[in-house]
């Protein structure tokens, strides 16, 4: 078969059809309902609206609070979990005694549920029955309102993506480390290199374009987050623990506003395309550097 | 030849036996399979498959039950409505859809609305949320009032009565009013450890809204101007910002500070859960409280659960005049939060006779009556015949236990003032914009008045984007008043 061979669009077809058909038309069809005012409740007639949904979007106070809410759980959630990963996992790396043992019992919270991470953490955090204000109580203070007061509430969501996600790095920056070239090291330490010089002048650079790629995977699926802060908080006090994904989804199958929806959908996704471009573009001098 | 006298044997018996199993099909809907639709259970959804199998035994029909996750249901079902699909014969429904479902919905025959089962309805169920516009278009299936739940060692403890009339210059009993709650939660709270003041659901997402309707039903309900709580009934102008709602929701703020600490966080699981646990001395909720908190495997105050219709109050705001209108007597005003599920039958339903039987059956004194004790059907009673068969209810409660909780279902039920819950197109809309200002006054962020003056713009801005004159018509004939 040569490739003029017109039998090649017998073997294709089948599969650009698969992708469009799988891929390609959710996202059109998503798209195309952007434009449309569509409400179930009450039923009404789809009508064209052009970009009026977006319109809509970018005036709405409630969309640019929850795009900051979520950026601030994301970038701070993610910042401490690479900061805390990155140590663990430079811990891991070493020979030290039980270190298996560790490697094992660190992965553990990534393997559990988001939701069953969020009841836990609910009971964990509740003020008259949870061991944590039951530990507070003993030493003289008073009840926290770990779920009901806006900052102890994001704090408190912030605590729980850490715990759970933070193997996840710990996971992809000990292969990263396991990875670094040895002789390197030898050589380092042949200048007596001290192990804060050959962190900052081996391991980080080296690291940097794995760190950079772990840092960026977790930021995305962050911004994500709606399973913790639906079962902790339901979006509160008001909307202040609300992310994008838990407004969009009061929006599509709270209220049926289909239309909006998918306009929110939509500009969840430039939102963080934007952030994804600036980030890289930031980072590239640094990359190019390294390389 | 012996295998053809046993085959002849066999035919005979079963010529024989025929007019036996047709006489077993009453009525007889042999070859006939309905599609019922429902929430994903075991709530509701159990309480269809248990009506179930007794109708087929009974009528030699077929019930097929079709669940989906509470999200997927509303747009199923006026999905299929709005588009004439036969898909399903019976929906089963929250009230709130109701007005969304109604045009498509046919009316239920005129020979199950007579006799003693009929009467058996308790008023407010058989007169306004089964009647939309004059007719009756549904069947309540699942009553769901608030009432008062409290712990009768604590209110009978003779330190507690002297230390109470010591500090508030009355006897310590079950509540007439707001007021009088709001001083027995103080009192809990300051003088017996271990103890908080009451549990509500203040949660966003937590059933919040419908606690706070209790509490602003007592100042907005006003006998004399029926469906005026939520909207002005002609100009569908919002009430919520009124002088009586703004009391109602200082005095909702005020028992989350008489709660436990953690009450900010409670959706009605965890009122039942406090209750249960004994942490508080009373509560307000729907049914479900009293029986969780009266079984001794989920509850440490068993055989101490009192019951009573909720506390109302003397004074109602009257929005025609601006003024407050005092009675001589406490008016109870009990609220029909969120009002119990529905049954109907879609006029698209090829077989609309069968579905009405079905419904008819599910909903019978008998069955209702099984469905109210047993477990997971989340079937509150609706009937007056559910509220007074001490018998049935013995397996559950203390027979005072049993004597209260049945005599305030019954009392809430059939109160002239019963408020009647919002029940309007696009519902969720309307109270998401409730619940968000809602946590912010609870949180402090904002004051009472200034919460329900944001709830109460934005109520009237949903209004009008949805259509003043089409809401108005809908609020209406959910209040009854066409």
């Amino acid at each position: 078969m040569t490739r003029e061979d017109p039998v090649k669009h017998f073997f294709l077809w089948p599969a650009v059809l698969i992708v469009l058909v799988m891929a390609i038309f959710p996202l059109i069809y998503s798209l195309a309902n952007s434009f449309m005012s569509l409400r179930l409740i009450p039923p009404r007639p789809a009508r064209f609206v052009g970009l009026e949904n977006y319109a809509d979007l970018m005036v709405d106070d409630r969309f640019w609070q929850v795009v900051s809410t979520t950026s601030f759980i994301a970038f701070t959630s993610v910042t401490l979990q690479f900061v805390i990963g990155f140590a663990i996992a430079l811990s891991l790396v070493k020979r030290v005694p039980g270190a298996d043992f560790f490697r094992v019992s660190f992965l553990l919270p990534m393997l559990v549920a988001p939701v069953a991470v969020a009841l836990v953490a609910r009971q964990i955090l509740n003020p008259t029955m949870g061991p944590l204000n039951q530990l507070t109580s003993f030493f003289g203070f008073s009840n926290l309102p770990f779920l009901t007061e806006t900052k102890w509430a994001l704090g408190s969501l912030i605590v729980v993506e850490i715990w759970q996600w933070t193997p996840l790095v710990i996971l992809l920056l000990l292969a990263g480390l396991q990875s670094l070239p040895e002789d390197v090291y030898e050589a380092a330490e042949l200048e007596n290199a001290s192990g804060w010089q050959q962190f900052w002048g081996i391991t980080f650079p080296l690291m940097l374009p794995m760190s950079a790629a772990v840092y960026f995977i977790r930021v995305v699926e962050s911004f994500k987050i709606i399973d913790t802060v639906f079962v902790m908080t339901g979006g509160g006090p008001g909307i202040s623990t609300e992310t994008l994904t838990l407004y969009a989804y009061q929006e599509g199958f709270k209220k049926f506003n289909l239309g909006y929806t998918s306009a929110l959908s939509f500009m969840f996704l430039a939102v963080v395309l934007i952030i994804s471009l600036v980030y890289l573009a930031i980072l590239k001098p640094h990359l190019e550097k390294y390389k | 030849m012996k295998r053809v006298l046993k085959q002849t044997s066999l035919a005979v018996a079963a010529v024989l036996a025929a007019p036996a199993v047709w006489a077993e099909c009453s009525p007889d809907f042999s070859g006939v399979e309905i599609t019922a639709t429902t929430q994903t259970g075991p709530y509701i959804a159990s309480a269809l498959q248990n009506a179930a199998k007794g109708w087929e035994a009974q009528t030699c029909g077929k019930v097929k039950v079709v669940e989906f996750p509470w999200s997927e249901l509303y747009p199923k079902i006026v999905t299929t409505l709005a588009s004439g699909d036969d898909a399903f014969d019976v929906i089963a429904f929250a009230p709130a859809w109701a007005p969304d479902f109604t045009p498509y919905l046919s009316e239920m025959p005129a020979s199950y609305q007579e006799g003693e089962d009929w009467q058996d309805i308790a008023p407010v169920y058989r007169e306004s949320l089964m009647v939309w516009n004059g007719k009756v278009l549904s069947q309540t299936m699942d009553g769901d009032v608030h009432t008062y739940t409290y712990r009768i060692d604590l209110f009978e403890d003779e330190a507690n009565k002297a230390g109470f009339k010591e500090k508030y210059g009355y006897d310590l009993a079950i509540p007439a009013t707001w007021t009088e709650y709001l001083d027995i939660a103080e009192y809990f709270q300051d003088n017996v450890d271990g103890v908080w003041g009451t549990a509500e659901a203040f949660r966003r997402g937590g059933q919040q809204f419908w606690f706070l309707f209790s509490h602003a039903a007592a100042y907005t309900s006003h006998p004399d101007f029926p469906g005026s709580m939520f909207f002005d009934p002609d100009t569908m102008d919002a009430q919520i910002n009124n002088p009586g709602w703004v009391k109602g929701l200082e005095e909702y703020i005020r028992a989350s500070k008489l709660a436990p600490p953690s009450a900010l966080n409670f959706s009605f699981g965890e009122v039942n859960a406090a209750f249960a646990g004994g942490q508080v001395a009373q509560s307000i909720g729907w049914g479900d409280t009293g029986v969780i908190a009266a079984d001794p495997e989920q509850s440490k105050v068993a055989g101490s659960v009192g019951s009573a219709v909720l506390p109302s109050a003397r004074e109602v705001y009257n929005y025609k005049t601006g003024e407050w209108d005092t009675f001589d007597e406490v008016l109870n005003t009990p609220f029909m939060a969120f009002g119990g599920w529905q049954a109907a039958v879609p006029e698209m339903s090829g077989k609309k006779d069968a579905a009405w039987d079905f419904i008819s059956y599910l909903s019978s004194p008998e069955v209702s009556g099984e469905a109210t004790v047993t477990g997971g059907t989340g079937v509150n009673p609706y009937r007056i015949s559910h509220t007074t068969n001490m018998e049935r209810w013995a397996s559950i409660f203390s027979e005072r236990e049993a004597k209260e909780y049945l005599g305030a279902q019954q009392a809430s039920v059939t109160a002239d003032n019963v408020a009647l819950d919002m029940r309007l197109p696009a519902y969720f809309s309307y109270t998401e914009i409730l619940e968000i200002e809602l946590s912010k006054a609870l949180s402090g962020d904002v004051t009472p008045q200034e919460a329900l003056d944001t709830v109460a713009a934005g109520w009237n801005e949903l209004t009008d984007d949805l259509g003043r004159e089409e809401q108005l018509a809908a609020y209406r004939a959910s209040m009854g008043l066409n």
